[in-house]
């Protein structure tokens, strides 16, 4: 039965427990509230990490360093390879380096306008706080971010703001950032504060007497169902843009660890907030396994252009000046090329619908450097993004120091995810949800350079103080895997499992997932509509039907199998889909990357409708997969920030 | 790792002795007096050469000890071997020489102690210069290269010789850790060079006593 | 279909675990194109493979951009491809040609061993960073991130070193399998920082101690794995990483 709009029920109201008081002091306010855990009863605790990016790495790092016993799960063969090792462009931090009149305030509120006033408040102030001590500590670990000959650190712009406050190490910001924390966690691997499980999948979190005590996971060399107690889990397991099957995420990313911690009673916050980056690389064919994102500095020296003419089929050198639209510098003249993520993908795919795309199918934009190359010379580009000129080469095999780049939007990063409270607790207590796996800080659409930043502020500055509140004021019987609540857990996947293992239809499981790719994208992705919407919410029970009576999973559970890991997954993104489509609809106004094309100004971009949806949907599993989730409304308050309509012109 | 930095500084105080070595032996191309009385110089620095010498057999030792050592974790460190196996090319060093020294090595090590048997400890015969007595080498030397087996022998093991020098320069400067982006090339050629002028040095003079005299 | 698709007949190492013995099967894959990536058209073969009811060939992936090191493959002899600078997952089969034959090997090292047909067990690089990779502080204790300023210069050959993906291809490539250039790249980044000078010394004689440890080659500069590191990382870092060993084991 397909979930509908008429059947939602309204829950109590969800109270995300943000300090009182001026919004400069919330923080400092609720760090004297918390409880302390002494010295000597840290090491008496267990904590679950699941994931090992720079949430999940910062955190296992962060608490060990304070003495807890931290065990770490990851999917790859090494914490190293988590997909924060992907970030390109730089993390944002208001140290006004530049003199350019940044602030805390300044990044606090550009956060705020650019998720489209759909986030906390309380939130998004003490990112913007933390986000200066972020850079020191990275720093201190010898990450090795760009500076200017006299020594000190260089900045660059990235979308949405009109100040430089981005930090980065050539086009590799995410992978030095993370290889900082994953050293930092390795070293608490040496001293023996934490344990370290690569090759896990979190199949599920175990939930006794109403708290999360533990996880069940999957070994994946030895098909191995595992079980492990904690005090506390923390899932720090990235984002569900794989859902769209094409996305900039790696194979491996997944939804499965926060999905079943939802299908245990965890809320899910925003599931339609998904964020399409503007410039990755056209797809090139069927066969195409993942889109590869450019940067988004990138905008910073590359002019974004259409021919005037539609079907224009000459190529970009015969095309002179005066008959390039360089549309976004028209449309937007203070902003230009820097305008927000959702505002560029949106604009680039109007003028692809409109007939103007460029490329072999029609769906690419240009992306020209050769103003920059004349105005600041070749070197100058080659140094500032020369790695990412050599992979667009090699992956189109277009040179793209003399042909402009091709680009298009790809799904690229999900703002919804677990609901959790100002302390990063989920609804289920003890479960805590750190970095892209959450949904506080972005609202509706993230501003660049901005998912390094939230993901290190919660693992190494914010975790670490809430969890010992919750460990200190928590009764914490010991259990065991024995208890019953683990049979239950294990029993219930080696059920899925060999469920999956029997099917043994006609379809594998890329095919399918490609089939609910396209549902996702076209309905769900970078605008939608009540019809479209409605069609996926028919479509993907029938999916579901689908998978269960056709999907071919080889191979046996005894040992390394990618297939059946992934058909799990994909079972879980189909589940996932349907949410997103119902969030979507339920939400009947345009923000940020939700842009339903009923609610749009004159102009084309998005309406808000601050009186009805200036709230958070946390949406609560009903307890079968049958009836239609129950929504939670968290209000948002705007004390500091007046919201208008945003405007980059 | 302090393995290879010994190895390096046996290899580059043998390269150092090969060059003065190759000097020496040049003479005879000033005919048989030349080259008996360079030796008798040598031999009035008793003292200094046997030091060399002793400190030439120990480099050898170390050299070659650490060499069957490196090629035995070698074979440790891989026990099935790649079915297909191809150098990328540059900026690879690896080459025939490099992929060989453990071998080249030992026929040079057999070698030396040939070439030591045939000349230090060979036949004693004398001469005089200029109405002094002094051994007469160039009479050995002559007799030896005029045997074609042996001559053969000599000139096959200094192509080889030129094939270990050529990977062996460079290596050495690189496992002491002076190596860099910059002057590495630079050093790389060098010991080309250096191993063609050694191994074409010592050629040479075979030939050139087969055919003279 | 275009007419620029391809036919290639694949020789893959198939390994049903690291207890098994090994062998190649052949495969055969039709209609492949030019712009698919090494990966994609090993992901048609699969897509094959199950729906014949065999089990598909099992391979590491994970970001497919080049940058999370988890890909592998000996692929006609040289890990990564005979691409310059690239990783299997940025290899596209325009480099090569119809009807091709192309061997694929897992990376082959005793301290890799196979866990299933391509993919292998590269622990061992952590259990190194395990003992020095990293500088030594506390989260919360750092001053002004502008209070140590760094030279340009310095901050770029730190950053030339810092690229290593961790993915084991120069060991693969190495003759002796040795991991010196991955271990030295982490020593170097850390020598070309003030940061990084209070453990300098430490840090070089417990992580060269582990990678013994871990039954690698010695190195012997045949310098065949600047030549396929996906990131160019110079063998200069080797000849840094024995400088920076010498002085510490003379201390």
């Amino acid at each position: 039965m397909a979930f509908s709009v008429d059947k939602i029920k309204e829950g109590k109201p969800l109270d995300g427990r943000i300090p009182e008081g001026p919004i400069e002091k919330k923080w400092d306010r609720r760090k004297n509230e918390l409880k302390v855990v002494s010295p000597n009863n840290k090491r008496k605790y267990t904590i679950l990490v699941v994931g090992t990016g720079l949430a999940g790495a910062s955190a296992s790092a962060a608490l060990a360093e304070l003495g807890y016993n931290v065990k770490t799960f990851c999917i790859q063969d090494s914490p190293r390879r988590a997909h924060s090792i992907a970030a390109q462009g730089g993390i944002n931090a208001a140290k006004n380096y530049q003199n350019d009149n940044d602030s805390v305030f300044r990044l606090f509120y550009d956060t705020i306008k650019g998720g489209d006033f759909r986030a906390r408040e309380g939130n998004v102030y003490r990112l913007a706080q933390l986000s200066v001590d972020i850079i020191d500590q990275a720093v201190a670990q010898g990450v090795p971010f760009a500076r200017e000959y006299g020594g000190l650190l260089a900045n660059r712009s990235f979308g949405g703001v009109l100040v430089s406050r981005t930090f980065y190490a050539r086009g590799q910001t995410g992978q030095q950032l993370l290889l900082g924390a994953y050293g930092a966690l390795m070293r608490q691997v040496d001293l023996g504060q934490v344990e370290i499980f690569p090759r896990r999948e979190m199949l599920d979190l175990v939930v006794i007497d109403g708290k999360a005590r533990g996880i069940v996971v999957r070994n994946l060399i030895t098909g191995e169902i595992e079980s492990y107690v904690g005090h506390a889990v923390i899932l720090a397991s990235g984002g569900y843009s794989n859902v769209y099957y094409l996305s900039t995420n790696a194979k491996n990313s997944n939804a499965t660890a926060v999905w079943r911690a939802y299908k245990k009673g965890a809320y899910f916050a925003n599931p339609s907030f998904t964020q399409i980056h503007p410039t990755a690389i056209p797809q090139s064919g069927h066969y195409q396994s993942k889109l590869t994102l450019m940067s988004e500095s990138l905008r910073n020296d590359g002019r974004v252009w259409v021919p005037k003419k539609k079907g224009d089929k000459r190529p970009p050198n015969q095309i002179p000046e005066e008959e390039r639209d360089y549309y976004l510098e028209r449309k937007y003249p203070s902003f230009g090329n820097l305008v927000p993520r959702d505002v560029a993908s949106r604009n680039a795919k109007f003028m692809c619908d409109a007939g103007y795309g460029v490329g072999e199918f029609g769906r690419a934009v240009y992306l020209d450097f050769s103003d920059a190359i004349k105005r600041r010379g070749i070197d100058y580009i080659r140094d500032k993004y020369g790695n990412l000129f050599e992979m667009y080469e090699k992956i189109t095999g277009e040179n793209p120091y003399e042909v402009p780049m091709k680009i298009y939007p790809a799904p690229h990063y999900t703002m919804g995810g677990l609901w959790v409270d100002y302390n990063l607790m989920s609804t289920i207590p003890g479960l805590f949800v750190l970095g892209e796996a959450n949904f506080s800080d972005h609202g509706a659409n993230r501003l660049g350079a901005s998912a390094l930043m939230q993901g290190l502020a919660d693992g190494y500055f914010i975790i670490p103080y809430t969890i010992g509140d919750y460990l200190a004021s928590t009764d914490l019987p010991n259990v065991t895997t024995e208890e019953k609540e683990f049979q239950e857990s294990r029993n219930a996947i080696q059920e899925f499992v060999k469920r999956l293992l029997s099917v043994k239809g006609k379809k594998t499981v890329m095919e399918l997932h490609i089939e609910l790719g396209e549902l996702m994208w076209d309905y769900v992705g970078m605008a939608r509509n009540e019809k479209g919407l409605k069609l996926v919410l028919e479509k993907l029970p029938e999916l579901k039907k689908e998978f269960w009576n056709n999907i071919n999973v080889p191979g046996s559970d005894k040992n390394l199998n990618k297939a059946l890991e992934f058909a799990g997954r994909l079972y879980d993104f189909i589940e996932l889909g349907e949410l997103m489509a119902l969030d979507a609809l339920h939400r009947n106004e345009s923000c940020g990357g939700h842009f339903r094309e009923e609610y749009q100004t004159p102009e084309g971009e998005a309406l808000r409708d601050d009186e009805h949806f200036s709230y958070v949907a946390g949406w609560e599993y009903p307890g079968n997969d049958e009836d239609t989730p129950i929504l939670h409304k968290e209000p948002l308050v705007f004390e500091n920030v007046k919201p208008t309509q945003r405007s980059y012109k | 790792m302090g393995k290879k930095v010994i190895m390096a500084l046996a290899g580059l105080f043998w390269f150092l002795f090969l060059l003065a070595h190759l000097l020496g032996n040049l003479t005879i191309f000033a005919g048989p007096d030349a080259l008996n009385g360079y030796a008798h110089k040598l031999e009035g620095l008793k003292a200094l050469v046997i030091a060399a010498e002793l400190f030439l057999a120990l480099a050898l030792i170390f050299h070659a000890m650490y060499g069957i050592i490196v090629w035995w974790e070698k074979w440790q460190a891989r026990p099935q071997k790649y079915a297909m196996y191809r150098s990328k090319g540059k900026p690879s060093y690896q080459t025939t020489s490099s992929r060989t020294m453990l071998y080249t090595g030992i026929v040079i090590f057999i070698f030396v102690v040939i070439h030591l048997l045939n000349f230090k400890f060979g036949r004693f015969e004398t001469t005089t210069i200029n109405g002094q007595e002094v051994r007469d080498l160039f009479v050995l030397v002559k007799e030896v290269f005029h045997q074609p087996g042996y001559l053969i022998f000599y000139e096959v093991v200094m192509i080889l010789l030129g094939f270990h020098l050529r990977h062996a320069f460079w290596s050495a400067f690189q496992s002491l850790g002076w190596g860099n982006q910059k002057y590495t090339p630079m050093l790389y050629k060098l010991g080309v060079l250096l191993a063609i002028i050694i191994a074409a040095g010592f050629f040479t003079i075979p030939i050139y006593v087969y055919l003279k005299y | 279909m275009s007419d620029k698709n391809m036919t290639l007949t694949l020789r893959i190492w198939r390994q049903k675990d690291a207890n098994s013995k090994g062998g190649f099967e052949t495969y055969t894959v039709t209609d492949i194109s030019p712009d698919m990536s090494f990966l994609e058209m090993l992901d048609v073969l699969n897509d094959n493979l199950t729906k014949e009811g065999k089990e598909p060939v099992e391979f590491d992936n994970d970001c497919r951009e080049g940058i999370c090191g988890m890909c592998s493959l000996v692929i006609n002899g040289i890990p990564h491809g005979d691409q310059h600078r690239t990783a299997t997952c940025q290899l596209h089969m325009r480099h090569f040609h119809d009807g091709q034959t192309i061997t694929i090997e897992p990376f082959r090292a005793k301290a890799f061993p196979v866990v299933k047909d391509l993919v292998v067990d590269r622990s061992a690089f952590d259990r190194i960073i395990a003992k020095g990779g990293y500088i030594s502080v506390n989260t919360g204790s750092a001053q002004d991130a502008n209070n140590i300023p760094i030279s340009k210069e310095a901050a770029d050959a730190a950053m030339d070193s810092a690229e290593c993906i961790g993915c084991g291809a120069c060991v693969a490539a190495c003759p002796n399998a040795s991991a010196s250039l991955f271990v030295s790249a982490k020593i170097s980044q850390y020598t070309f920082l003030p940061q990084g000078q209070p453990e300098r010394y430490r840090r070089v004689l417990r992580m060269v101690e582990q990678m013994d440890a871990e039954g690698f080659g010695g190195c012997s500069n045949h310098g065949e794995c600047e030549a396929v590191c996906p990131k160019g990382i110079s063998i200069a870092n080797i000849a840094r990483m024995r400088r920076e060993y010498v002085k510490a084991s003379l201390r």
